[in-house]
């Protein structure tokens, strides 16, 4: 933000401005957290139960398109 | 929303993450044993009528003594079991029609079919820390032998649905066992997407692709519906919770909660209410994204889904609860 502000005075203390980037501490822990947890086999949302290629599109059972 | 609410949103993206690298690795080192797909056990006979039930190896298994009062309802249907139930199975006199087996660890998942080598119990407390089969976590080595007679003499009249992901040793207990094995992939991605990876494994294998719902007792439910058209679904065992009073270092993920959380760890856990049983009790982000998942999915699943596990935190309007005795009453002409 200083690039686009300035004052007509001097600060006595200087601030230090904190990067708008960094990520909190709940951030980063939840960052370390997603890189450990998860499950055995993914899930693939909006997707159907069971896909058997282009030939054999309409996969078993299912009805919808998940 | 909560910590462990907040990670649970996130765990689809962050399993992708976790296991594509290994389980494609697997993928590759199996390719040579893979003979069948699992599409031909829509041929094979496994258990009469329309109706199965699925096993889980969650803790209400054994303090529901389910797998007993399975065996003692003469139940005719077709029985689905998880790897980690297997053990749980076959000591009550259950020899499920097929065992499912996803996960692409490559040490851990060996021992649910009784590990050859094992002379001595592992430095790692996986299993003794864990409530999935307690009779393998009191005398570890003889447990193990124990359970590789049982394997080797039902191992013929069973099969296994193999993902291409489970791990090379696993694939070679099953043939050592045995136990035929139907193969299918696991479903990485969205197969629509550029540069898919399910497209380039189905292309590279000809498999079908499997969404597995996070966990291997969701992909047992979608075999049982999608793949062998079970209409009437029971589950057991499949909780996706703990019961109260379990210490948080006996659940699945606490090494990983406690590492990264510290002190903070216990804000990770989720309560949830267990009607069955009328009690509180409790989850972690990654059993709750199953859950939840599970919910999800069973709202289009072409099946009715009962829960007969007696516990746990699954349910809800496409997941109702019963007792196992009073699902068992109204499948395949028992009514």
């Amino acid at each position: 933000m200083k690039e686009f502000l300035k004052g007509n005075y001097k600060l006595k203390n200087v601030v230090k401005e904190t990067a708008a980037s960094e990520p909190s501490s709940t951030d980063e822990f939840e960052k370390k957290a997603l890189s450990r947890l998860g499950g055995s086999i993914c899930f693939v949302s909006k997707k159907g139960f069971l896909w058997k290629g282009e030939d054999r599109k309409a996969d078993g059972s299912r009805q919808t398109d998940r | 929303m909560d910590l462990g609410r907040r990670i649970a949103s996130r765990l689809e993206a962050a399993t992708f993450e976790r296991i594509a690298g290994v389980g494609l690795e697997n993928a590759a080192l199996n390719r040579p044993r893979i003979e069948r797909s699992i599409l031909e056990l829509a041929d094979v006979p496994l258990g009469e009528g329309d109706s199965a039930i699925v096993i889980g190896a969650g803790p209400s298994l054994h303090r529901r003594d389910s797998v007993a009062r399975l065996r003692k309802s003469r139940y005719t249907g077709t029985i689905v079991a998880v790897d980690s139930a297997l053990g749980a199975c076959l000591r009550g006199g259950v020899v499920p029609h097929l065992v499912v087996s996803v996960d692409p660890q490559r040490e851990r998942i060996l021992r649910w079919f009784g590990r050859p080598a094992l002379a001595a119990a592992p430095a790692e407390d996986y299993l003794r820390r864990l409530e999935l089969d307690p009779t393998l976590a009191t005398n570890e080595v003889a447990a193990n032998r124990a359970l590789i007679a049982l394997v080797d003499a039902h191992g013929p009249r069973m099969r296994a649905a193999v993902a291409t992901a489970a791990a090379p040793a696993v694939v070679a207990r099953c043939e050592a066992a045995g136990i035929a094995m139907y193969w299918w992939n696991p479903m990485y991605d969205d197969y629509d997407a550029p540069d898919s990876v399910s497209r380039r494994l189905y292309e590279a294998n000809g498999l079908p692709c499997l969404n597995g719902g996070g966990n291997v007792g969701t992909a047992a439910w979608v075999i049982a519906h999608a793949v062998l058209a079970k209409r009437r679904i029971g589950l057991v065992g499949i909780d996706f919770g703990y019961p109260p009073g379990t210490p948080y270092e006996r659940t699945q993920y606490y090494p990983e909660l406690r590492e990264m959380f510290g002190e903070r760890y216990a804000e990770a856990f989720i309560p949830v209410e267990s009607p069955f049983v009328a009690e509180q009790w409790f989850t972690d982000p990654a059993y709750y994204w199953f859950r939840n998942v599970f919910l999800d999915m069973a709202q289009t699943a072409d099946a009715t889904t009962v829960n007969c596990t007696e516990g746990g935190v699954l349910h809800g309007p496409a997941v109702p609860l019963a007792r196992l005795e009073d699902f068992l009453a109204t499948v395949d002409g028992r009514e």
